[in-house]
């Protein structure tokens, strides 16, 4: 009960908060210089053609008109038009939100399983060559830029020793996409049961997911390697030591303790990976939402960078309100 | 030859005070925490022995080595400080030279200790029945409801308010006695024959120190378990510990049997803590010490000499022996106060 009215407290705000994120971002992506009527006919149009465009798009409307026609719309669920792709953002980002969920998603996972075992391990040892291990690795994985890694990673899999598939999106040519349930190619393949669609999703995932997953899993290692550290070292642990507690249960205790600061960091990855993945979506010829953006932003397709901005800010909203709770049920000191 | 008699007859007589074979016996334990500059000894070369059933009391101010001592005879010396040399020998084996699993089961099995401020002691994330119960799965091996099912009863032994609904109850949502009495809980479940209280009433209104005092006295005679209690307050010891140790600056001070030490206290620090808790306005005034600044920490010499109103220029230069001035009772000083 205190769950649900706690829920509904934060439910309540997230509507300002996405007006609030749709006017900065509609502002911010109005400010890029360029006028789409030119870019759209192309440099033999007449300046009639161009005028009438601009009508019919509303750009001839003052910003803040502009500003309500975008909000009005929005409420009949229409989020624009590409004009590249000359489909409704809406469709456009349905078919590539799931794509870039399913890469950052695993990404994730690899990470936090890298990160969390290695920085335990570290913590447990502050002086082994564990804990020196992981230093270079968090140093060298924030200094590493994901683009390069990503091409070394194709290089050496693919060109060399031809265990990977090329790097051109998400499923073989060949193959056929599984019907899209939940977008993710690898859970649509398993729902149909094409084990074949499967594979070859599995197989494309392996590189980007490397790229993303070690080099991310740096800030999760720092974090659960220095909470741990503090944990091992606290008044608890020390009398669970005293106490005869074996050290595997005293660093599971500890670890138990840590999890809020490494939910926290993992939280914030999660919602930064969404577009901060796009340069190894470039690199693997992804079609993933954060490509789609960066598109629209060179070429002032105005529509799918809102559209991406608004679907990242309500991801986000929701990672953040599921942190909350998982807060609240790994630490009985807070009750409100 | 009269001089090795008088050797044996002193050794007979050590025998006689003390006729078992102790329990648990600290002998020569020295503990150094390296610093940055100087490494410091914290105990130097400590040896007390406990019988078993007995009850000693262990008296020192802040920063004499008491924890250190309480947690260094378990081999887990607080951060950064290092057993540098000595023996615990427990049912005759020297613990400290186990290996780690071995010494692992021993604690909170066989030795336990009852520790202060124990809020911060316990997990914040798990009940207070999980972590009394996981004493009894871990040493004791019995199933997961029979170790609740104890530590249930343990609960109620130590007679904390409404047991049932304590078992689900956090670390944060206990009272400082409370959390007191749950330690104890779980330093007693496995029966240990030999339990430390580690300054276990310190930061308790003094009602409740009395209460936790009792409880850990009648569990102890129950349980018949020796213990080592650990305090600061000498008038504590006086109650109900058959021998008192004092210990200053890692060194133990003066060690005697209960009315001895109260009646005929023989070291100078011993008179001053027993002066400070004295009604007597004169006694307060002959042996109140004129500065209590930073402990003299040469290494030759007496460790209070700094602070001592009969010190003399022997007591800095060499340091004085644990001599025995009447059987069981013995006194760390150049100038034992005998009676006069």
């Amino acid at each position: 009960m205190r769950v649900l009215t706690y829920l509904a407290k934060r439910l309540a705000f997230v509507i300002p908060q996405l007006v609030g994120i749709i006017l900065v971002s509609f502002l911010l992506v109005k400010s890029i210089p360029g006028d789409p009527a030119v870019l759209m006919l192309g440099p033999t149009a007449t300046p009639d053609a161009i005028a009438g465009l601009r009508q019919s798009l509303g750009l001839d409307q003052p910003l803040y008109m502009q500003f309500f026609i975008y909000l009005k719309n929005l409420l009949h669920g229409d989020l624009g038009t590409s004009w590249q792709t000359t489909r409704p953002v809406l469709d456009d980002l349905i078919q590539r939100f799931p794509a870039t969920l399913e890469l950052v998603t695993l990404s994730l996972l690899l990470a936090i399983i890298v990160g969390v075992t290695l920085g335990v391990y570290a913590a447990r040892r502050p002086n082994g060559w564990i804990a020196r291990l992981s230093d270079a690795y968090g140093l060298s994985a924030g200094a590493l830029p994901d683009f390069w890694f990503a091409l070394v990673l194709i290089f050496v899999f693919y060109t060399v020793l031809h265990w990977a598939p090329a790097p051109l999106g998400r499923i073989d040519m060949v193959v056929i996409p599984p019907m899209p349930i939940t977008g993710a190619y690898t859970i649509d393949a398993l729902l149909a049961g094409d084990l074949e669609a499967f594979w070859s999703a599995l197989s494309h995932l392996a590189l980007p997911v490397l790229t993303l997953g070690l080099l991310n899993a740096g800030p999760i290692l720092k974090m659960t390697q220095a909470t741990m550290e503090k944990m091992l070292d606290s008044d608890f642990s020390r009398y669970e030591v005293l106490s005869g507690v074996p050290q595997r249960l005293v660093v599971r205790h500890a670890l138990r303790n840590s999890l809020p600061s490494v939910v926290t960091i993992i939280s914030v990855l999660y919602g930064y990976l969404i577009g901060g993945a796009v340069l190894v979506e470039i690199v693997f010829s992804w079609g993933g939402a954060g490509q789609y953006a960066v598109q629209g932003v060179l070429n002032s397709d105005i529509y799918p960078v809102l559209g991406f901005v608004l679907f990242s800010a309500i991801f986000s909203l929701i990672v953040y309100i599921v942190v909350d709770l998982i807060y609240v049920l790994l630490d009985p000191r807070i009750s409100n | 030859m009269s001089k090795f008699t008088a050797t044996l007859e002193r050794e007979l007589d050590a025998r006689v005070a003390t006729p078992a074979a102790p329990l648990v016996a600290i002998k020569q334990l020295s503990v150094e925490f390296p610093g940055s500059t100087e490494t410091k000894q914290v105990l130097k070369g400590l040896s007390l022995s406990v019988q078993p059933g007995e009850i000693v009391g262990l008296v020192g101010e802040s920063g004499a080595g008491k924890t250190t001592l309480a947690r260094s005879i378990l081999g887990v010396p607080p951060a950064p400080g290092r057993i540098s040399g000595g023996e615990v020998v427990f049912e005759g084996r020297n613990i400290l030279d186990l290996p780690e699993p071995e010494l692992r089961k021993l604690r909170g099995r066989r030795l336990s200790v009852v520790v202060p401020n124990p809020r911060a002691e316990l997990n914040p994330t798990a009940t207070i029945g999980k972590q009394i119960a996981a004493m009894a799965r871990i040493h004791l091996g019995v199933s997961r409801k029979e170790a609740m099912r104890m530590a249930f009863a343990m609960l109620r032994d130590v007679q904390i308010p409404d047991p049932e609904r304590r078992m689900n109850a956090y670390p944060h949502e206990l009272s400082g006695g409370m959390a007191q009495r749950v330690v104890i809980a779980m330093a007693l479940i496995c029966s240990p024959a030999f339990i430390i209280s580690d300054d276990a009433t310190s930061g308790l209104d003094v009602t409740v120190q009395a209460q936790i005092l009792s409880l850990l006295e009648r569990l102890a005679a129950d349980n018949d378990s020796a213990m080592l209690f650990i305090t600061r307050d000498i008038g504590i010891t006086a109650h109900f510990c058959s021998r008192v140790a004092v210990l200053y600056a890692g060194e133990i001070m003066e060690l005697a049997p209960r009315e001895d030490l109260f009646l005929r206290p023989a070291h100078p620090y011993t008179l001053m803590l027993l002066a400070a808790f004295s009604h007597s306005p004169k006694l307060r005034d002959a042996w109140s010490v004129p500065e209590t600044g930073r402990r003299e920490t040469s290494a030759k010499g007496c460790s209070y000499a700094g602070r001592c109103p009969l010190a003399q220029e022997v007591c800095r230069e060499r340091p004085p022996p644990l001599a025995e001035i009447s059987p069981g009772h013995f006194a760390r000083c150049h100038f034992p106060v005998v009676d006069r």
